[in-house]
C-alpha cells in the first residue's frame, strides 16, 4: 500500500500536539471503549467501525485505505470523546477524526444530515432555523424571542473560508 | 467593566427554536436560584458534532464570532446545552492554544470589525448551579421522595477533560448531586458515560439504536421511574427514540426524559402547565401522579 506522506504531515499538523499521534501502540483501548465499535464489530472482525485502525492508517500516511473503505470507517464516530480519556497516550483521536471526516467532505463524500446541516446555518445563520409555530409557543410560554444573529455577517464569515463551496 | 454577576445566556439552536419550554423552565430555576442572564444575538454555535465534522475552520471562525458578542459585552456565557459548551470551550482551546490558528481567524474576524481576544469564559449551567447549590437547595420547596432518576450528563458536557474543565469524565457526579438536591433517590445503572448515540444516529440509524437499546436497557433494570439529562440533544435522543427503538425490537421502552431544570422546577414548585410539560413525547402522568 502506497504511503502518502503529504497526507501524514497534514494529520501531524492538523493541530497543535496532534504529532503524539506516532506513540499510539495500538494498545486497542480506544477500540475496547467506543461504543459504535461495541455495536458494530465482532470480535476479530475487520468491518465495522474500528478508531485503532483509523489511527494507525492515519499515522502510517496509508490514505487510499480510509478513504476508499466504506464511509463508515469515518462516520461511524458518535464523537462521545471516550477515546480521548481512555488512550494511555494523550492522543486527541477526536480531533483526527475530525480532520478525517473534514477531508472526507473536501471528497463530495460523507452523510447527507452533516450537509443538511451546514446548508441550515448557512443560510440561516442556525442549524434549526427559527419557525413561525415555535415563536408563538415561545410568546405563549412567556419567553422573549430569540435574540436574531446577523446572517450577512456569517455568511461572510462562511464564504471567506470557503465552507460554501463544499455544501451540496 | 467585567461585571460577572450577570451571564449572557446561550439557548442554542435545538432549544430556542425546537424545544423552547427548556428554555422556560431553565429561565424559572435561574430566577429561583438568582443567576441572572441577558440575551445576545448569537448565531449557531456550531454543532460540535456536525459543522466541526464539516470543516474545522469554518467551526473556528463560527464559534469565534460567538464569543466576540459576549467579549463585546464582557460577560461570560451561560450555555444550556452540551454540545453549545463543547463547541464554545473548543473554539477558545483552539485559538488560545494555536497562534496560527488564531491569527488565521482573526483575519477572517477583521474583515467583519470583530476580533476575538479570549478574554471570556463559558459554563455550562450544570456547574453553574453546582457553584450555588445551596440556594439551589434553599428554592426547593416539595420533596420528590420516592422518585427513582437515572443521570445521564452526556458526553460533551465533561469529555474532552483537558478543555472542558467539568467534571469527571468518566466517573461523573454533578448531575447525580444537583438532582439529589430534590429529594429524589438517584439510581445506579452501570452506563451512566454510555453516550446517548445522538451523532451516530443522524448518519447510521441501526447502530445509534443498538447503542441505545444498551443505555434503556441498563437504565429498565435499574427501575428508574425518569430519566434526567442536561443537553437538548440527549433529550431529544431519549425523548422521540424511544418509540421506534420499541418498534426495531419489539419491545415496550417508555420512561420519561426531564431536563434538569424540569425537574428542579418541579421541586421548586412550579407547575407542570407554565413549563410546558405536555410538550414531551414520553409521558409523564405516571411520574406527575407519583410525586403529586
Ligand atoms: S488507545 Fe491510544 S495508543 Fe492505544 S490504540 Fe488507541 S490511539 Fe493507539
Ligand atoms: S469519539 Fe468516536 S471513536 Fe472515540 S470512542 Fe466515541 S465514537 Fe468511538
Amino acid at each position: 500500500m502506497a504511503i502518502d506522506f503529504e497526507f501524514r504531515k497534514q494529520v501531524m499538523d492538523h493541530h497543535i500536539g496532534s504529532e503524539v499521534i506516532k506513540y499510539c501502540y495500538q494498545c486497542s483501548r480506544c477500540a475496547d471503549n467506543c461504543p459504535v465499535t461495541a455495536v458494530t464489530t465482532d470480535f476479530y472482525t475487520t468491518t465495522g467501525y474500528n478508531p485503532r485502525s483509523n489511527i494507525l492508517n492515519a499515522l502510517l500516511g496509508y490514505k487510499d485505505a480510509i478513504f476508499a473503505a466504506d464511509e463508515l470507517a469515518i462516520w461511524g464516530c458518535t464523537v462521545c470523546d471516550t477515546c480521548d480519556e481512555v488512550c494511555p497516550q494523550n492522543i486527541e483521536l477526536t480531533e483526527v477524526f475530525t480532520f478525517l471526516k473534514n477531508q472526507s467532505i473536501a471528497q463530495g463524500k460523507g452523510p447527507d444530515f452533516i450537509y443538511a446541516q451546514a446548508k441550515a446555518v448557512f443560510d440561516s445563520a442556525k442549524a434549526i432555523p427559527s419557525q413561525p409555530a415555535i415563536e408563538r409557543r415561545r410568546q405563549q410560554m412567556g419567553l422573549p424571542a430569540v435574540a436574531a444573529p446577523d446572517v450577512n455577517e456569517v455568511q461572510t464569515l462562511l464564504k471567506n473560508i470557503g465552507a460554501d463551496k463544499k455544501l451540496k | 467593566m467585567r461585571k460577572m454577576t450577570e451571564y449572557k445566556m446561550f439557548e442554542g439552536c435545538t432549544i430556542g427554536n425546537r424545544i423552547p419550554f427548556i428554555e422556560a423552565a431553565s429561565r424559572k430555576v435561574f430566577d429561583k436560584v438568582g443567576v441572572q442572564t441577558s440575551q445576545a444575538p448569537f448565531a449557531c454555535c456550531p454543532d460540535p458534532t456536525g459543522v466541526k465534522s464539516f470543516d474545522n475552520d469554518a467551526w473556528l471562525v463560527m464559534g469565534a464570532r460567538n464569543l466576540c458578542v459576549a467579549e463585546a459585552e464582557g460577560k461570560d456565557i451561560i450555555s444550556l446545552c452540551n454540545g453549545c459548551t463543547n463547541t464554545l470551550r473548543g473554539v477558545s482551546h483552539q485559538l488560545k492554544h494555536d497562534s496560527l490558528k488564531k491569527d488565521k481567524i482573526n483575519a477572517q474576524l477583521a474583515k467583519v470589525g470583530k476580533e476575538y481576544k479570549g478574554t471570556i469564559d463559558v459554563k455550562h449551567f450544570v456547574d453553574v448551579l453546582k457553584d450555588n447549590l445551596d440556594k439551589v437547595k434553599g428554592a426547593i420547596s416539595k420533596q420528590l421522595s420516592g422518585l427513582k432518576v437515572a443521570c445521564h450528563p452526556g458526553c460533551h458536557y465533561m469529555r474532552p477533560a483537558e478543555w472542558m474543565e467539568s467534571d469527571d469524565p468518566m466517573r461523573p457526579t454533578t448531575l447525580n448531586e444537583i438532582v439529589a438536591t430534590t429529594g429524589a433517590t438517584v439510581v445506579n445503572y452501570g452506563e451512566e458515560i454510555l453516550c446517548c448515540g445522538s451523532a451516530v444516529t443522524n448518519a447510521y440509524p441501526e447502530h445509534g439504536m443498538a447503542n441505545l437499546k444498551i443505555k434503556m436497557d441498563a437504565i429498565t433494570k435499574a427501575g428508574a421511574d425518569v430519566i434526567c439529562v442536561n443537553c437538548p440533544a440527549c433529550f431529544q435522543q431519549f425523548d422521540t427514540q424511544q418509540r421506534d427503538l420499541s418498534k426495531q425490537y419489539d419491545a415496550n421502552y417508555n420512561i420519561p426524559v426531564l431536563y434538569l431544570t424540569e425537574l428542579l422546577a418541579l421541586a421548586m414548585g412550579v407547575s407542570a402547565d407554565e413549563i410546558g410539560l405536555k410538550f414531551h413525547r414520553t409521558r409523564l402522568s405516571g411520574i406527575l401522579e407519583k410525586i403529586g
